[in-house]
């Protein structure tokens, strides 16, 4: 049983529910060119941004520092790769994290409203939370240097896409369907 | 209408794929740029690089508590046709929690500050910067060698910048602290 029926609802509260789901992706689109931009999108590029360097830490290090040195076009120089330390981290996943909980809560809002089934509510409720989570503690972990973990972080991604365009795809037709006759509307 | 939500979904989800959130960068110089502006009668260039090794990594962490994300350190040096030094460029960073601050660092063949520019900061910390920036405080770093303290040319900022600029001008500094360091310690000829 949900807390309310979205199709019942006056049509203010449909509007703002499917307004709030479109300016979400909305905003999404540009995170993705943020992420394309700043980390990239395959496991080796989301890597090299978190993956601290590991040979700072290898044991293998030369005792003495080695230098070369190469004649050099400045056409061609190539920008610094963007990296994100753990101060950076720090500060994204302060913000994300609390983000993600906040959007996730409304996302929430909105599915006790669709009439899902409890089992089917529950799995979209527990993606909307869980993969926020997973996207960062993805990449928490290749902060400690295991890289395998861009998989998590990517996949994270994906599945908040998904549960994402569920939950817009469900508010869409719901917000669509007339409202129930009045005696046959019931929470149970 | 199944066929649109399809097409919809499919148009959607590349959009949307990835949720990781790097801090926002922006350049405010591109490192070419900052190479020729810096090196300014150079018409050669050369790329030095130096990876680092535990002895001269011992150093840099004894002398300003930091540990390079790279081993390899690149310095962008440039000479005249007649093989006359012009200077050494190389880049800097340091990070806070409202992101990263870059600079590239030149330094004259005597081994002294000739120009900093900052090359790199963040959506959020962007104003502040350029605040700082235009506080002309840059400009009393030049001549400062290896050995000094860059904050020196911040201290008098105090009271004339409100608290942000006035902290993202220390950053800078931090950066440039770190850069004199890297450049005492690897950059040998």
């Amino acid at each position: 049983m949900g807390l309310y029926r979205l199709r019942d609802c006056d049509r203010s509260v449909k509007l703002g529910a499917i307004l709030f789901l479109l300016m979400l992706g909305y905003a999404y689109i540009f995170a993705f060119f943020m992420v394309k931009t700043w980390a990239g999108l395959s496991p080796s590029d989301v890597q090299a941004t978190y993956v601290p360097s590991a040979a700072m830490s290898d044991s293998g290090m030369p005792m003495e520092s080695q230098s070369s040195t190469q004649p050099l076009d400045l056409s061609s120089v190539p920008e610094m790769k963007h990296t994100v330390d753990t101060a950076l981290l720090i500060q994204d996943s302060h913000i994300h994290i609390m983000i993600f909980a906040l959007i996730a809560a409304l996302q929430t809002l909105i599915v006790l409203g669709l009439g899902w089934n409890a089992p089917w509510r529950n799995l979209v409720i527990l993606g909307a939370f869980g993969f926020g989570s997973l996207d960062f503690a993805g990449q928490w972990l290749m902060k400690a240097g295991i890289g395998g973990f861009a998989w998590l972080t990517i996949l994270s991604g994906w599945g908040m896409t998904i549960i994402y365009l569920v939950i817009l795809v469900g508010t869409v037709r719901a917000a669509m369907q007339p409202p129930a006759p009045r005696d046959a509307r019931s929470f149970a | 209408m199944k066929s649109r939500w399809m097409l919809s979904a499919a148009v959607a989800l590349p959009l949307l794929a990835g949720a990781r959130h790097p801090t926002p960068v922006v350049k405010l110089v591109e490192h070419a740029d900052a190479i020729r502006e810096s090196l300014k009668g150079a018409d050669r260039f050369f790329l030095h690089t130096v990876t680092i090794g535990k002895n001269d990594l011992a150093t840099i962490q004894k002398s300003v508590k930091f540990t390079p994300d790279d081993p390899d350190v690149q310095f962008y040096v440039g000479k005249q046709s007649d093989g006359t030094d012009v200077g050494v460029v190389l880049f800097a960073q340091a990070n806070t929690v409202h992101g990263p601050v870059e600079v590239a660092l030149a330094m004259t063949p005597e081994q002294k500050i000739a120009k900093v520019t900052v090359t790199r900061a963040t959506v959020e910390t962007k104003p502040w910067v350029q605040e700082a920036i235009a506080s002309g405080f840059l400009d009393h770093m030049r001549g400062l060698s290896v050995t000094d303290n860059p904050g020196s040319a911040v201290t008098p900022l105090k009271g004339r910048l409100s608290a942000m600029p006035y902290f993202e001008a220390e950053v800078i500094a931090a950066a440039v602290k770190r850069g004199l360091v890297l450049y005492g310690v690897l950059y040998r000829t």
